[in-house]
C-alpha cells in the first residue's frame, strides 16, 4: 500500500507527486464523479423550469422534460464562459493561497452528488452549486485547514442571497401576480386567463435556455481545471471539445430523466398553481435569474423559482400556501452547505489514504446513491403517470382542447376557456352516469371575491 | 461585504421587467376576450402579444453570450 500522506493534497501540482497510475485513476475517477454531478444537477433543476407549466396543463410532463432537456444541451453549447475558479473565491485558491487539488474536488464532488441525492428523495429543492461549494469547502479545511475557507465570501456569496433570492423573487412574483389578475378582471364576459398558459411555455423555456448555459459550465470548469491538475492539458487551456459534449449530455440526459419529486413539490406541494400564478411565477423567475446574473449579484435560480411560487401563491386571493412545505425547503436551503461539506470532509479524509480511498470513497458513494435510488422505488411517488393523474385534478383546459374533448363527448358541457369542468378520461358521459352523481366543481383560474 | 446597490438594483429592474410583461401580455388577454371584439382590440392584442415576444428575444439576447459580446 502507498504511504502518502495529507501534504499532498496541498501540493502546488499534485500530478509532480503522485504515481502516474493514481494521477491516471484520479482523474478518470473525478470526470465520472464530476458527470454525475451534472446529471444529478440537470434532474434536481428540472423543476424550476418546468414544475409550474406542467401543473397548469401548459405542457404535459413528457413534454415539458423533452423541451427543458433540448435547451439544456442547446444551452451548453451557447455559452463559451467555463468557470475559471471551482468554488467562486470561497475558497482561497490560486497564489499565496491553497491549490485545490483533484483529490480535494473528487471528495468534494461525492459530497455534493449525496446531498443532491438526499434532498431529491425528499423532493426538496435545493441549490446544486451550494451543494458543490460545501462539498468542496469539507474537502478543503480537512486537506488544507480552517484557514483555506473565506467565511466571509461563504456569508456574502451562501448565505445572505439564500434570504435575498426567495424574497426578491416572491415580492416581484407577489407583484406580478396581482397585476395580472386586476388586468384580466372579468366583466361578465368570458375567461380568458386559459391563454395564460401559451405564456408559460416561453417564459419556461427561457429558464431552462439559461439554466443550460450556466450550470454545465460548472461541471466543464471543474474537469478541465483537473485535467490541467493532473498534467493532461496546459494551464489556461480552453475545454476540449469532447468535456463541452459529455457534460451538455450529461445535463440533459438528467433533466430529460425528470426530477419528478421535486417537480410535485413545486408544482402543487407548495400551493395550488393556476395558469396567472404559472405565467406570473415564471415570467419573475425568468426576470430576476436574467438580471442578477447581468447586473452582478449572484442569486441561486432554485431559491429564486421556490420565491416566485411562493410569490404568486400569495398573489391570488383565496389561494392557500404549505407553509410547512416551505419550511421545510428553508431549512434544507441552509443545511445543504454544512450538510455536503460533512460528507466532503469525510470522502476527504478516507481519499488522503492514496488510491486505496480513492477507491473506497468511489465505492461508498456508489453505494450511497444506489441506496438511495432503492429507497426511491420503494415509494415511487414521482413515477409520472401517478403525477399526471394527480394534476389533470387541478389544471384546466385551454379552448382549443375543450373543443376537441367535447367533439369526442368527454366533456360535460359546452363551455370555454378556464372554465372547463373536470375531464372524465375514465368516466362515462353524463346521460349514462347513474342518478343523483355528483359532478364536482369545475376547476377555475378565478379569485375569491375580495371582501 | 454585500453589495446592496448591486442588490437593489437587480430586485428593481426583475420587478419592473416581470411586472410589464405581465401587465403587457395580461392586456393582450383581455383585449382577445373584449365583447364585442372590434378590430381595435384584436389589432391592440396583437401589439401586446408582438411587444411580449420582443421581451422574450431580449430575453434570448442576454442568456447567450455570443450575441452580446
Amino acid at each position: 500500500m502507498h504511504a502518502t500522506d495529507a501534504p499532498e493534497l496541498t501540493a502546488v501540482h499534485p500530478g509532480a507527486r503522485l504515481p502516474p497510475v493514481e494521477i491516471a485513476l484520479l482523474v478518470v475517477l473525478v470526470i465520472v464523479v464530476a458527470l454525475f454531478f451534472d446529471f444529478t444537477n440537470g434532474f434536481h433543476d428540472t423543476a424550476n423550469a418546468m414544475a409550474t407549466p406542467i401543473a397548469t396543463g401548459a405542457m404535459t410532463p413528457r413534454v415539458a422534460v423533452t423541451v427543458a432537456a433540448v435547451l439544456n444541451l442547446v444551452g451548453a453549447f451557447l455559452s463559451t464562459e467555463v468557470a475559471k475558479t471551482v468554488s467562486g473565491g470561497i475558497i482561497r485558491e490560486g497564489d499565496g493561497g491553497v491549490q485545490i487539488s483533484p483529490a480535494m474536488i473528487f471528495a468534494g464532488l461525492i459530497g455534493a452528488v449525496v446531498w443532491n441525492m438526499v434532498t431529491w428523495l425528499r423532493g426538496l429543492p435545493s441549490s446544486s452549486s451550494h451543494a458543490l461549494f460545501g462539498g468542496l469547502i469539507g474537502a478543503a479545511v480537512v486537506g488544507a485547514g480552517l484557514a483555506s475557507v473565506d467565511f466571509g465570501v461563504v456569508l456574502s456569496k451562501v448565505v445572505l442571497p439564500a434570504l435575498l433570492a426567495p424574497l426578491t423573487a416572491a415580492v416581484v412574483a407577489y407583484t406580478a401576480t396581482r397585476l395580472a389578475y386586476a388586468i384580466t378582471r372579468r366583466h361578465g364576459e368570458r375567461s380568458e386567463r386559459g391563454g395564460f398558459r401559451y405564456g408559460q411555455i416561453f417564459t419556461s423555456s427561457l429558464v431552462s435556455l439559461a439554466h443550460g448555459t450556466n450550470d454545465a459550465q460548472k461541471t466543464m470548469g471543474v474537469i478541465t481545471l483537473t485535467l490541467i491538475a493532473g498534467g493532461f492539458l496546459t494551464a489556461g487551456a480552453e475545454p476540449p471539445l469532447w468535456v463541452i459534449t459529455v457534460c451538455a449530455l450529461a445535463i440533459a440526459l438528467g433533466t430529460y430523466t425528470g426530477g419528478w419529486r421535486i417537480i410535485k413539490t413545486l408544482g402543487g406541494g407548495l400551493t395550488e398553481v393556476k395558469p396567472t400564478q404559472g405565467f406570473s411565477a415564471e415570467a419573475s423567475t425568468t426576470a430576476t435569474i436574467l438580471a442578477s446574473s447581468h447586473l452582478g449579484f449572484a442569486l441561486s435560480t432554485t431559491q429564486v423559482s421556490s420565491g416566485s411560487i411562493i410569490g404568486a401563491g400569495l398573489g391570488r386571493r383565496g389561494a392557500k400556501i404549505q407553509w410547512g412545505t416551505a419550511g421545510k425547503i428553508v431549512v434544507a436551503w441552509f443545511v445543504t452547505l454544512p450538510a455536503s461539506a460533512a460528507v466532503g470532509a469525510a470522502a476527504a479524509l478516507v481519499a488522503s489514504l492514496g488510491a486505496v480511498g480513492l477507491v473506497v470513497d468511489a465505492v461508498a458513494g456508489f453505494a450511497v446513491v444506489g441506496g438511495i435510488f432503492v429507497l426511491s422505488r420503494r415509494r415511487p411517488s414521482e413515477q409520472q403517470s401517478a403525477m399526471e393523474v394527480d394534476l389533470a385534478a387541478t389544471s384546466v383546459l385551454s379552448r382549443r382542447r375543450v373543443r376537441r374533448l367535447e367533439r369526442r363527448g368527454l366533456l360535460d358541457e359546452p363551455t370555454g376557456g378556464v372554465e372547463a369542468p373536470l375531464l372524465h378520461l375514465d368516466d362515462r358521459p353524463a346521460d349514462e352516469r347513474p342518478v343523483g352523481t355528483v359532478v364536482p366543481p369545475a376547476p377555475t383560474d378565478d379569485e375569491e371575491p375580495s371582501r | 461585504m454585500i453589495d446592496w446597490s448591486a442588490f437593489l438594483l437587480v430586485a428593481v429592474v426583475a420587478l419592473v421587467s416581470a411586472g410589464a410583461l405581465v401587465s403587457v401580455y395580461s392586456l393582450g388577454l383581455r383585449l382577445l376576450a373584449a365583447e364585442p371584439r372590434t378590430t381595435l382590440a384584436t389589432a391592440g392584442a396583437r401589439a401586446c402579444f408582438g411587444l411580449c415576444a420582443v421581451g422574450v428575444l431580449v430575453g434570448i439576447w442576454l442568456i447567450v453570450p455570443a450575441l452580446h459580446g
